[in-house]
């Protein structure tokens, strides 16, 4: 059993890389602690997005104390749908896609809310509700529509590009897409999947569920093999541009593709989780000794 | 690059000043290694007071103990005036008898005996079936004066705690219930076996008698012993309980303080048979004491004080001597390192998840307290009740840390009101919620409700569970006894677990539990 493990070591964990050797030879000397916050607080991440001129989701307002509530809102409440976002939230808690329907009155997940309900989700927002106790701020963006391209794998939700940036160049990336099972999210530990993708040709290769290995997404059974990605190009070339705006040089960088503007930056990550190897059957490892030759 | 090398020069540093410091003191410790590895460590002292007689001469009688498998005397030293006569002698049942004796009158004497008591628990297991008994036993079947094992009322209670058994062994669990069951009472005067029915309340001396009366109408060779429940007092009460012959081991009852097959590490065995610790020549003032002091001790070292001292000016024996710190609070503090050091191994290298770094180790420690099965049953019990208290608090929308604070007093609220039904019907697992546990469980509470608002229940539950089995594994280790002791004399071994976390921290293998999440990966 243990030599098999030994064995198992020498031979393949060359190309994988685990928890500690991500954290120590990539982390640690390319990530300093105090530009962490750029990529951690969403304001931060938009402003520097913004000076850069890097597409991201407009933004409507950024409230700070509550009774700059109701000034922020009316600034924006002539806008059809929005994204309402703690700053600092996390797991995505928080979150709300408010949208009007025809009679003007706001939809949230389906249902009708009050402009009451709006502020209070503001304000619970400010006082930290959904980030452990601190206070945080709210950040009110354009609501981004997923490309029709998605649909053709999966109808709902809110899928995404991760794209694995280090020193600037673009390593490895997957498509996180929801499932029947994941209620919205693309998450791969919230039972969404993660689609491979082929960096060289801009092109999806297999369905990874945490478990197995599929050529299509297992709910609606679309075949992703040799799929190519719109705006491949220019996915890279944000990702690119992104990584050369922060002074952090190992990035989870989010990408969606808007219906009308293209791909978009979500949000940036410090520490990347390491399923994207599982996704694309290949060790990092073996992804920057290829990239540096 | 320079940073490695550095690395490197610190750890080769550190690692040799404490291999060369244990070093030095290596050779003396396994000299006086001792594998008798007593649990308590006392010294005891007999003082006697008297006023020999005008007429005739004056003796004054005690028994002395002796070593054992379980108990060991040593450094003993007596001291009395030089009118005095002291002598040893073999007594009856292999007891052995100081005995002082003078021809001074009406003259005042103290007498002081003096011995070194190392004790070690012991448990026995009692077999379903004894063997037959033989002949050279009998003394043990008879009835005396005070053990009246014939007499018919001992003859129909035995008969009836008989009855219904498969095996001599529920025989005997039968009758020490039964006694065990009788009310105590602190009787100093002589009680024999039918008074101790009669009345039915006894002190040890009769409810000894009366196990003993029934375990020798029922036919098992029983018999009386006798010594003193040693701690750190001057006390004048000695104590008896019962040992019943089976398979040629005499095991020891002790029906007053509910003692099965059982003897505390602190029950000094001082002679057998049914006699008297003292006696002496009849109408003489006497007065006594036993002056009893714990001696700290290093389990596994035959030395003294002193010579612990001697060894090296780098042990903490200086700490323990003092006594200004507590000794449970040093050993918490020596074990913590080691106990962050494993987990760090923990999830570093195996990959396992925790609440915390030193959040295993003190929930260790708290076991310790509580005992291990009840307190895990206590600590997922107390958990899962904060998450039910914070559910309908999630619910209404309140803040995070006031929520908190709701549950957290719930919670100790809880824990009182559990210490309280402990008491009151004398369920001792629930009253083991001292100070310390009680905070630790409370922190550990805390972070499941934290990881249950950052990563949902589902991973929360997970993590609890990995958090267990950490502290399993550091409950393991903490629970050798002889692990502080090492480290009160070896406390360079602190310099050493900061030179292996050194190494842990630069460690980039894959980890024992990324083996099995990236085994698509690996074929």
């Amino acid at each position: 059993m243990f030599s098999r493990i030994l064995d198992m070591k020498s031979r393949h964990t060359s190309k994988v890389i685990g928890l500690n050797e991500r954290n120590i030879k990539l982390i640690y000397p390319n990530n300093a602690k105090k530009h962490y916050p750029l990529a951690d607080d969403k304001v931060l991440t938009k402003e520097v997005l913004h000076q850069y001129h890097i597409p991201c989701a407009e933004t409507y307002a950024v409230i700070e104390y509550n009774s700059r509530i109701k000034k922020a809102w009316e600034s924006c409440k002539h806008h059809t749908a929005m994204a309402i976002k703690p700053a600092n939230g996390c797991g995505g808690g928080g979150i709300k896609i408010i949208k009007k329907d025809q009679q003007g009155n706001w939809i949230s997940s389906g249902k009708k809310i009050s402009e009451r309900e709006i502020f209070q989700h503001m304000a619970a927002t400010i006082m930290g509700f959904f980030s452990l106790g601190s206070h945080d701020r709210v950040l009110i963006e354009e609501c981004i529509e997923p490309h029709p391209f998605f649909h053709k794998i999966y109808p709902q939700g809110v899928p995404d590009f991760r794209i694995i940036t280090l020193d600037k160049v673009p390593l490895m990336g997957m498509l996180r897409m929801p499932t029947d099972r994941s209620d919205g999210k693309a998450n791969l530990h919230q039972n969404g999947v993660g689609i491979g993708v082929d960096m060289q040709k801009g092109t999806l290769t297999q369905v990874y569920d945490g478990k197995n290995y599929y050529d299509h997404h297992p709910d609606s059974k679309f075949v992703v093999e040799e799929v190519p990605i719109p705006y491949w190009k220019e996915i890279l070339e944000i990702s690119i541009a992104t990584a050369k705006a922060f002074p952090l040089n190992y990035l989870g960088v989010d990408i969606v593709i808007d219906k009308n503007k293209g791909p978009q930056i979500m949000e940036i990550n410090v520490r990347p989780g390491l399923g994207i190897q599982l996704v694309n059957k290949q060790g990092l490892k073996e992804t920057i000794e290829n990239k540096i030759k | 690059m320079n940073s490695q090398t550095n690395l490197k020069i610190a750890l080769i540093l550190i690692t040799v000043i404490a291999v060369v410091s244990i070093g030095l003191k290596i050779k003396p410790i396994l000299k006086n290694y001792d594998n008798f590895n007593p649990e308590k460590v006392y010294k005891v002292n007999y003082n006697y007071f008297f006023k020999s007689k005008d007429k005739s001469s004056t003796v004054v009688k005690t028994f002395i103990p002796t070593s054992n498998y379980r108990q060991r005397i040593s450094s003993e030293k007596i001291k009395n005036d030089s009118t005095l006569l002291f002598a040893k002698k073999m007594a009856d049942n292999r007891n052995v008898r100081g005995v002082w004796g003078t021809d001074s009158r009406k003259t005042y004497h103290t007498v002081n005996y003096e011995f070194i008591f190392e004790g070690k628990e012991i448990t026995y297991t009692i077999p379903q079936q004894f063997n037959l008994v033989s002949d050279k036993y009998n003394k043990y079947l008879k009835p005396t004066s005070n053990i009246q094992s014939d007499h018919i009322q001992i003859s129909e209670l035995a008969t009836r705690l008989g009855q219904n058994t498969q095996n001599d062994k529920e025989v005997i669990k039968n009758i020490f219930d039964h006694v065990a069951a009788i009310p105590s009472a602190p009787i100093i005067t002589l009680t024999d076996a039918l008074t101790a029915i009669e009345q039915n309340r006894a002190s040890c001396n009769g409810k000894s008698r009366l196990f003993v009366a029934i375990c020798r109408n029922l036919g098992y060779p029983a018999r009386i012993k006798g010594g003193i429940i040693v701690e750190n007092a001057d006390k004048r009460t000695s104590h008896v309980w019962a040992e019943v012959l089976i398979n040629q081991t005499w095991i020891p009852f002790d029906t007053l303080n509910n003692h099965y097959a059982h003897l505390p590490a602190n029950y000094l065995e001082i002679y057998e048979g049914d006699e008297f610790l003292i006696t002496h020549t009849p109408g003489i003032q006497f007065d006594y004491t036993y002056e009893i002091n714990e001696v700290n001790h290093i389990s596994f070292l035959k030395m003294n004080s002193n010579e612990i001292h001697k060894l090296s000016s780098i042990s903490l024996w200086g700490i323990v001597e003092s006594g200004i710190l507590p000794k449970n609070a040093l050993n918490l503090l020596l074990l913590l390192p080691l106990g962050g050091l494993l987990v760090a191994f923990l999830r570093n290298v195996v990959g396992v998840k925790t609440f915390g770094v030193f959040l295993p180790v003190l929930i260790a420690f708290s076991l310790l307290h509580t005992g291990y099965i009840s307190g895990v049953l206590l600590f997922i019990l107390l958990i899962l009740l904060v998450g039910l208290i914070s559910y309908p608090f999630d619910r209404i929308g309140l803040l995070y840390t006031p929520k908190l604070v709701i549950s957290l007093t719930v919670m100790v609220g809880l824990m009182i009101t559990a210490t309280m039904i402990g008491i009151k019907y004398n369920i001792t697992w629930l009253t083991t919620l001292t100070f310390f546990p009680t905070i630790i469980l409370t922190i550990a509470a805390e972070r499941f409700s934290r990881a249950t608002v950052e990563d949902g229940y589902k991973m929360a539950i997970d993590k609890l569970f990995q958090t267990l089995i950490a502290t399993t594994i550091c409950f393991g280790v903490l629970s050798l006894s002889w692990l502080p002791s090492v480290l009160i004399i070896f406390p360079e071994c602190i310099l050493l677990i900061i030179a292996s976390a050194m190494l842990l921290g630069r460690y980039i293998g894959i980890r024992w539990v990324e083996f099995y999440r990236f085994k698509p990966l690996f074929n």
